[in-house]
C-alpha cells in the first residue's frame, strides 16, 4: 500500500508539474462557465441576457432539465471531453511509459521490493488520473450548474467518470504498449491517434450502415403499405368491374367473388409492377445493408467501442421518455432518397428508428467487448515489461 | 580459511548472461563479498559489470545464475527491501525536489513513512544536501543529484549498499566526500559493493576487489593479495652493478650516470638485508632501497591485457562463436 500511494501521489506531482494539465483543466472551467451562460426561454435560448429565437430549443420543446443534460452529454462530454480533452490527455501522458522505461528511470524503480507486473500495473492506473480528475471536476461543476440552472440536482452525472476514464483507458493501453515497446513518446502519441481515427472511422463507417439499414428498412415498410394499399384499392376496382359485367350479363365470368390474380391488379393499375419492383429492390437494400451492417459488427467486436462508450453516458442520463418527447432539428422533414423517389421517410423516425437500432446494442457488448480488448494489450504490454531486461 | 555461508553478503556461482543469443555478457561469474566490507568491481567498458550490478537489482534476468545475496536467491524480490542502490547515469523525476526524490523511493523500498521522515533529513544531512532539499532536481549538478542518488540508496538503511560509478561526473571534493560516506557506511556494518572506473578511488577504499574481463572474474582479493606477486625491492647503488647480482637473484634494471638499479623479484626482507650488506661489505654507497608493490592500475592492466598479443581488451562483451 505504501508504494501504491507513493505512486499515486508521485503520479499527482508529475501532473501538477505539467501545463498541460492545468490548461485543460481551465479549458473545461471555461466550457462549464458557457453552459451556465446559456438558459432557457418560452422562445429560445438566452445567452447571458441576450434572448436568441430558436424553434427548436425553448421551454416547449424541451425540459431545461433535459436541455442541460443533453448540452452536457454532446457538447461537454461528447465533444469536448471526448475529443478536445482526450487529445490533450494523450499528449500529457503518452510519455509516461516511454520516461518510465526509459534508462536511468527504470533501474531504480525495478530494485524496490515490488513485483514487475503489480509496478506495470499501478503505473498504467496512476497513467489515468489525468483523466479521472479532468473529467471528476468537469462533471462537479456540471452538476452544479445544472442544478442551478435547470432545476434538477442530477447524481448521474457523476457516472461520466468511469465512463470517460473507461474510453480513455482504451486508448491508453494502446498508448502504453507502443510506448513500452518503442519507448519513444512520439510513436506512441502517433499510434494512439491513429488507432483512435480508425475506430472512430470504423464506428462512423457503422453508424452510416445502421442508418442505411434502418432507412431501407422504413422504406420497405412504406412500399409494402403502398403496395398493400394499391392492390386493395384495385382488386375493389376490379370487383367493381365484375359486379358491372354481371349486372349487364348474368353469365359473365370471372364472378366478384372469384378470386383477383396479380395480373387483375396489374391491369387494373399499371403503376404496381413498378412499385412491386421497387419494393423488391428496396427487401435486396435491407439485406445488403444488413449483411454490411453485421460484419461490421464483427469487426468492431474485438476492437474497443470509442463513440459508443461515450454514448452510454446518454443512455444513463436521459431516458428514452425525455427523448421521445424532444424534436431534433430534421424530425420534423419528410425526406426520399433520390430526386425522382417517391417514397417519403419521416425524419423523426429515421433519427428514431437508427438510436434505437444503436441503443439496442448491449452494455457487455459496447463495454465489455472493449474491455476485453484493453485486457489483451494489456496483458501483451504487462508481460512486454516482466520479461524485459533493461 | 571457508567462511560460512552467512559470512557472505553476496555469494555468486556461475552467472550467466546472454543477450539474444549472441552477446555473453557474463560467462560464468563466481563472486563472494564478505558482510562489511567494501568490495570494489573493475572492468574495462562492456566487461559485464553494469550487467553483473542489474542482475543482483533484478533489473535484468541472468540466463543462469546461482547464489545469494544476503543469504536469500538471487532475484528474490522481498529481499531488495535490505539493499540501497545508486544506479549509473540515474535520471530522478525533474518535477520532484532532492527531498521527494528520497521520500519517494524510500517509500518504494517500503519504508513506513515515519521512519522516512526521522530518516531523510539525517541522510540529506550526511550528503550535505539538507540546505537543497527543497529545491527542484532539475536546477541541480550531476555532483548534487549522485549525492541525492546515494541519499535515495540509504534510505531504507539497507545492509548492502550497491553504488554504480558513485562519482560519476563529481568533483574532487566531491570524491573525497563520498569516499568518507563509503567509510561512514563501512563504520556502521553496512557491505558496500562499489562499481567505479576510478581505480585510485578504489584503491583507497575497498577491502577486496575483483576484476571483470570479458564476462568473466580475471581476478579476486583485496589488493595486497592480488599484487602480492607484484612485490619487489629496488635498490639502487653507486657504481657498476656487481657482478654476483645474478646469482644473487637480482635483475640488473639499468645503469646510467654512474649508479646501478637493481631489482629483487619478491619481498623477502631478509634477502635484501643479505644484499645490502654485501654491498655494503663491497664499501659501496647503497643510495636507496624502495619496497615497491603494483597499484591498482597496473594490476588492471595486467588483468586486461592479453598476454599473448600485449594488447589490452578492447570495450564491449564476449560475441558468441567470435574469438576475441
Amino acid at each position: 500500500m505504501i508504494q501504491t500511494w507513493a505512486m499515486l501521489v508521485d503520479a499527482y506531482r508529475e501532473l501538477n508539474a505539467k501545463k498541460l494539465f492545468w490548461i485543460t483543466l481551465l479549458i473545461s472551467g471555461l466550457v462549464v462557465a458557457a453552459f451556465a451562460m446559456v438558459g432557457l426561454t418560452e422562445k429560445g435560448i438566452k445567452v447571458i441576457v441576450w434572448d436568441i429565437p430558436v424553434p427548436m430549443f425553448n421551454t416547449t420543446t424541451i425540459e431545461p432539465a433535459t436541455f442541460y443534460k443533453l448540452i452536457f452529454s454532446n457538447l461537454g462530454i461528447g465533444f469536448w471531453l471526448s475529443w478536445g480533452a482526450t487529445i490533450l490527455a494523450i499528449i500529457s501522458t503518452a510519455s509516461i511509459f516511454p520516461d518510465f522505461v526509459s534508462s536511468g528511470s527504470i533501474e531504480l524503480t525495478l530494485s524496490k521490493p515490488i513485483s514487475r507486473l503489480r509496478l506495470f500495473l499501478t503505473k498504467y492506473a496512476t497513467g489515468l488520473l489525468f483523466v479521472t480528475l479532468q473529467v471528476a471536476m468537469f462533471s462537479l461543476a456540471s452538476f452544479l450548474v445544472i442544478g442551478l440552472r435547470g432545476g434538477a440536482w442530477l447524481p448521474q452525472v457523476f457516472w461520466a467518470v468511469p465512463i470517460v476514464v473507461l474510453f480513455f483507458s482504451y486508448l491508453f493501453s494502446i498508448c502504453t504498449l507502443v510506448g513500452l515497446v518503442t519507448r519513444s513518446t512520439i510513436a506512441a502519441l502517433l499510434v494512439t491517434v491513429i488507432m483512435w481515427l480508425f475506430f472512430f472511422g470504423l464506428n462512423a463507417t457503422d453508424a452510416v450502415f445502421v442508418q442505411l439499414r434502418e432507412q431501407a428498412v422504413l422504406r420497405e415498410k412504406a412500399l409494402v403499405t403502398r403496395v398493400d394499399n394499391l392492390e386493395k384499392r384495385a382488386a375493389q376496382r376490379v370487383r367493381e368491374k365484375r359486379q358491372a359485367a354481371l349486372d349487364l350479363d348474368p353469365a359473365a365470368t370471372p364472378r366478384p367473388d372469384d378470386p383477383v390474380t396479380p395480373e387483375d391488379l396489374d391491369a387494373d393499375n399499371p403503376r404496381l409492377p413498378a412499385q412491386r419492383q421497387k419494393l423488391a429492390d428496396e427487401r435486396e437494400s435491407v439485406a445488403k445493408w444488413s449483411k454490411w451492417s453485421r460484419l461490421f459488427v464483427g469487426i468492431k467486436t474485438p476492437l474497443p467501442k470509442t463513440a459508443e462508450t461515450i454514448e452510454v453516458l446518454e443512455r444513463v442520463l436521459i431516458s428514452e421518455a425525455e427523448l421521445a418527447r424532444f424534436r431534433a432539428p430534421g424530425d420534423e422533414e419528410e425526406f426520399n432518397v433520390g430526386e425522382r423517389d417517391d417514397v417519403r421517410i419521416s425524419g423523426r423516425e429515421m433519427r428514431q428508428s437508427t438510436e434505437k437500432a444503436l441503443k439496442s446494442r448491449s452494455l457487455w457488448w459496447v463495454m465489455g467487448t472493449s474491455a476485453g480488448f484493453e485486457a489483451v494489450v494489456l496483458l501483451i504490454a504487462g508481460w512486454i515489461f516482466c520479461r524485459r531486461d533493461f | 580459511m571457508i567462511a560460512s555461508t552467512s559470512e557472505w553478503a553476496i555469494d555468486l556461482t556461475h552467472v550467466d548472461k546472454m543477450y539474444r543469443g549472441k552477446i555473453h555478457a557474463l560467462r560464468g561469474i563466481d563472486m563472494r563479498v564478505r558482510r562489511g566490507e567494501v568490495f570494489g568491481l573493475l572492468g574495462p567498458n562492456g566487461a559485464g559489470k553494469s550487467t553483473l550490478v542489474k542482475i543482483l537489482m533484478t533489473v535484468i534476468s541472468p540466463t543462469r545464475a546461482e547464489g545469494t545475496v544476503l543469504g536469500k536467491p538471487v532475484g528474490h524480490k522481498p529481499t531488495l527491501a535490505r539493499l540501497g542502490y545508486l544506479p549509473e547515469h540515474h535520471r530522478f523525476p525533474e518535477y520532484l525536489t532532492g527531498g521527494q526524490v528520497v521520500d519517494f523511493y524510500g517509500a518504494m523500498g517500503g519504508v513506513p513513512k515515519a521512519e522516512r521522515r526521522k530518516r531523510a533529513p539525517e541522510l540529506l544531512e550526511l550528503v550535505g544536501m539538507r540546505e537543497w532539499a527543497n529545491t527542484r532536481v532539475k536546477q541541480y549538478s550531476k555532483g548534487m543529484r549522485q549525492r541525492i542518488g546515494i541519499a535515495q540508496a540509504l534510505i531504507n538503511d539497507p545492509d548492502l549498499v550497491v553504488l554504480d560509478e558513485p562519482t560519476d561526473g563529481v568533483d574532487p571534493v566531491g570524491r573525497r566526500d563520498i569516499r568518507g560516506m563509503v567509510q561512514v557506511l563501512k563504520e556502521r556494518g553496512k557491505t558496500v559493493f562499489l562499481n567505479s572506473h576510478l581505480l585510485s578511488e578504489l584503491e583507497m577504499v575497498c577491502d577486496r576487489v575483483a576484476i571483470l574481463v570479458q564476462g568473466m572474474v580475471s581476478s579476486q582479493g583485496t589488493i595486497d593479495e592480488l599484487t602480492r606477486e607484484s612485490r619487489r625491492y629496488v635498490v639502487t647503488v653507486r657504481g657498476p652493478a656487481p657482478p654476483w647480482a645474478g646469482e644473487a637473484g637480482l635483475r640488473i634494471s639499468g645503469e646510467h650516470n654512474n649508479v646501478a638499479t637493481l631489482v629483487q623479484p619478491n619481498d623477502d626482507a631478509d634477502a635484501v638485508q643479505r644484499v645490502i650488506d654485501r654491498l655494503r661489505g663491497e664499501g659501496r654507497v647503497v643510495v636507496s632501497v624502495t619496497p615497491v608493490r603494483e597499484s591498482l592500475e597496473d594490476l588492471f592492466m595486467r588483468a586486461v591485457t592479453d598476454p599473448t598479443t600485449g594488447k589490452a581488451a578492447g570495450p564491449g562483451a564476449a560475441r558468441e562463436g567470435r574469438a576475441r
